[in-house]
């Protein structure tokens, strides 16, 4: 036996009291470590966003479509646009599963020619990329949307409309992964000419909006000014901006939130904090007697003090591992699959960053040592007489 | 151990029976009080709970203080074990000058000179038998094989090597107050201080626990004081002080 051995057998005096603890203290270590991962996984989705890819959409509202010859002022191949290296042009189709309706994910009506030059963090295996411009009713879709409805490539599936009305019948040709964390896992890709050419004559040959990768990121602002005063004289006007712009511009009403959660996490460790000052001053209170026999053998005041604040950091330490282990399988394989398969463009990859892990683990020794400097100070002013007369 | 022939010994207040076998010629008081006064204010009125008192132990001895209950036997033995300083008068003990040390340095010579054994046994309940008796050790510089080496030694001088990983709880209470005194021995102390060391066991727990402290006494020339009620108990002293009203009789 130590010094530091018998500072952590202290905690054996009530164990079930101890046990609650280090419950409550692993809850709020897992609340923190569980809002963190989302404010955070929601600002990556930000910083992570393409800044060198810009959205050019209908001036009033991207709900609008543009003409489908917009298009061509892009095409690379004819290089209207300075500094635009390749464009692509996209539908939101809006369609759902048929049975399991309520599960959202984006699906897309794409110009399969253009469409991986543009989102080159979209990776395909060639052949099956192949297969998949081959057929017009192919589909190309998220390894994370594969997960969720269980589809494999080659699998037959139909899609009920919204935007669109009508059963579509599609085959799964491709499965794609992704090679940075901001691309959303859960897409749903299908040929634009499967669609346009289902349509009736007055809605044909409209686009949702138009995607374009720029050479120089710094330039995207002028860039997109550019492609904007281009279209200035014609009927339908345009709006460009950068994915990250729109993030950011989506993000605004948003961050207070961020803000909020953020803030919200802290008030838990300090409540946390609070509440395990009380129970480790009961537990002093207790043991008072007790800290009066180890006085009496020699031991000094700061042996005491240092017994109590060995024993809260040890309880915060337990407690905070306690709620890691909660938030790992909770948060990473039940929470975190689910919103990356559900809202994956908003929460695109959602795991708990290590930083975060640390900095909860950190707190909670932190929090409990300042929950028990108190009760600490008050162990060593015991007198050995007073505390010996004091029946435990 | 055998208790037989110590029983018909010692009886007598101040009585001296010098004819133990084992007992050397220990004459040198060992504790010295001289002129001691203790006094608590209560609601700003000033109460002595010990006043003007002069007493001496020899060295080797096993001295019983007796005396109704309030009349200042703990503060006696608190003062003596260095817990407590006198409001007045000088006190020496094992050759210090206990009341003129300060805090620290009374907390230090405790930990070397004195052994205390309590009427509650107050051991630690998270602790074995084992550390608990390894606590005082802790203290000191010495390595921890060797803690616990000595500890085990002390467990097996009062008869309990067979319980070095119970705890408290699964003790009795005549094998938790051996377990008290193991832990009052186990860092060699010079006196053992013990208050009302019977007071909570049965007849054959409580002459186990004398026959203890007698041996402790005999063959490991401890200094004992034991404050006790029970006239069983200070039977086996050599000694026996009475105090009434702060003031030996
Ligand atoms: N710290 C203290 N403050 C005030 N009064 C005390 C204190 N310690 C002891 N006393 C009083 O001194 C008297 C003697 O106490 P004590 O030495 O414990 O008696 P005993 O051990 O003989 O029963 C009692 O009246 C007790 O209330
Ligand atoms: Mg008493």
């Amino acid at each position: 036996m130590t010094l530091t051995s018998l500072t952590v057998k202290n905690i054996g005096h009530n164990w079930l009291r101890t046990m609650l603890t280090v419950a409550g203290v692993g809850i709020a270590i897992f609340a923190f470590v569980f809002i963190r991962t989302l404010t955070g996984a929601w600002e990556a989705g930000v910083e992570n966003a393409a800044q060198d890819r810009l959205s050019t959409m209908h001036k009033v509202t991207f709900v609008m479509p543009l003409p489908k010859r917009y298009f061509g002022e892009f095409d690379g191949s004819k290089g209207k646009i300075a500094g635009v290296q390749a464009s692509t042009y996209l539908n939101w189709f809006g369609a759902k599963h048929p049975v399991r309706e309520s599960e959202f994910f984006a699906n897309l009506a794409v110009d399969t020619d253009t469409f991986f030059d543009v989102y080159r963090e979209m990776a395909v295996p060639p052949d099956r990329l192949a297969a998949w411009k081959e057929n017009r009713q192919g589909a190309i879709i998220g390894e994370a949307l594969a997960n969720q409805f269980g589809w494999k490539v080659g699998d037959e599936i139909t899609l009920v409309g919204t935007i669109y009305p009508g059963d579509w019948k599609f085959k799964i040709e491709g499965i794609y992964t992704a090679t940075a964390k901001s691309v959303d896992r859960a897409q749903f890709l299908f040929h634009w000419d499967y669609l346009n050419d289902s349509l009736p004559e007055q809605r044909r040959d409209q686009i949702g909006w138009i995607a374009s990768l720029v050479d120089d990121p710094s330039r995207a602002a002028t860039i997109s000014q550019a492609i904007d005063d281009g279209f200035d004289g014609e009927d339908v006007q345009t709006r460009t901006m950068s994915e990250k712009a729109m993030n950011m511009e989506f993000l605004g009403g948003a961050s207070a939130l961020l803000g909020a959660l953020d803030f919200v996490s802290f008030v838990i460790l300090v409540i946390m904090m609070l509440i395990l000052g009380n129970t480790i001053a009961m537990g002093v209170r207790e043991r008072t007697h007790e800290y009066g026999v180890l006085l009496a053998l020699g031991f000094r005041p700061k042996h005491i003090a240092t017994f109590v604040l060995g024993e809260g950091v040890t309880i915060g330490l337990l407690g905070g591992g306690f709620g890691l282990l909660l938030a790992y399988p909770l948060v990473e394989k039940g929470v975190g699959r689910w919103l990356e398969e559900n809202m994956g463009a908003w929460f695109p990859y959602f795991s708990i960053p290590p930083k975060i892990a640390v900095m909860a683990l950190v707190l909670a020794a932190a929090l409990a040592a300042v929950a028990a400097l108190i009760p600490a100070w008050r162990a060593s002013k015991l007198d050995v007489i007073d505390a010996l007369r004091r029946l435990g | 151990m055998s208790d037989a022939k110590v029983h018909e010994e010692n009886r007598g207040d101040e009585s001296r029976h010098d004819d133990k076998p084992a007992r050397k010629a220990a004459n040198k008081p060992v504790i010295e009080c001289k002129g001691i006064t203790r006094s608590f204010w209560r609601a700003k009125e000033r109460v002595d709970v010990l006043s003007d008192l002069d007493l001496e132990i020899e060295e080797g001895s096993f001295d019983a203080l007796m005396g109704p209950s309030g009349s200042g036997k703990t503060t006696l033995l608190n003062l003596i074990a260095g817990l407590d300083r006198p409001t007045a008068g000088r006190l020496l003990v094992a050759g210090t000058e206990v009341s003129a040390m300060g805090d620290a340095a009374l907390a230090k010579w405790r930990s070397q000179t004195i052994g205390f054994v309590f009427q509650h046994f107050n051991l630690i309940p998270v602790l074995t038998a084992l550390e608990n008796v390894e606590l005082p050790l802790l203290l000191t510089k010495v390595p921890a094989s060797e803690r616990k080496k000595r500890a085990q030694i002390a467990l097996r001088v009062v008869g309990l090597e067979d319980r070095l990983h119970h705890r408290p709880q699964q003790l009795s209470g005549g094998q938790e107050q051996r377990v008290g005194i193991a832990r009052a021995i186990v860092h060699d102390p010079k006196i053992i201080v013990a208050d009302e060391p019977t007071g909570e066991l049965d007849r054959k727990s409580a002459d186990d626990v004398l026959n203890l402290l007698d041996k402790l006494n005999r063959e490991f020339d401890k200094t004992i004081l034991m404050v006790t009620h029970d006239p069983a108990a200070a039977e086996r002293a050599r000694v026996v002080h009475k105090l009434d009203k702060g003031r030996l009789t």
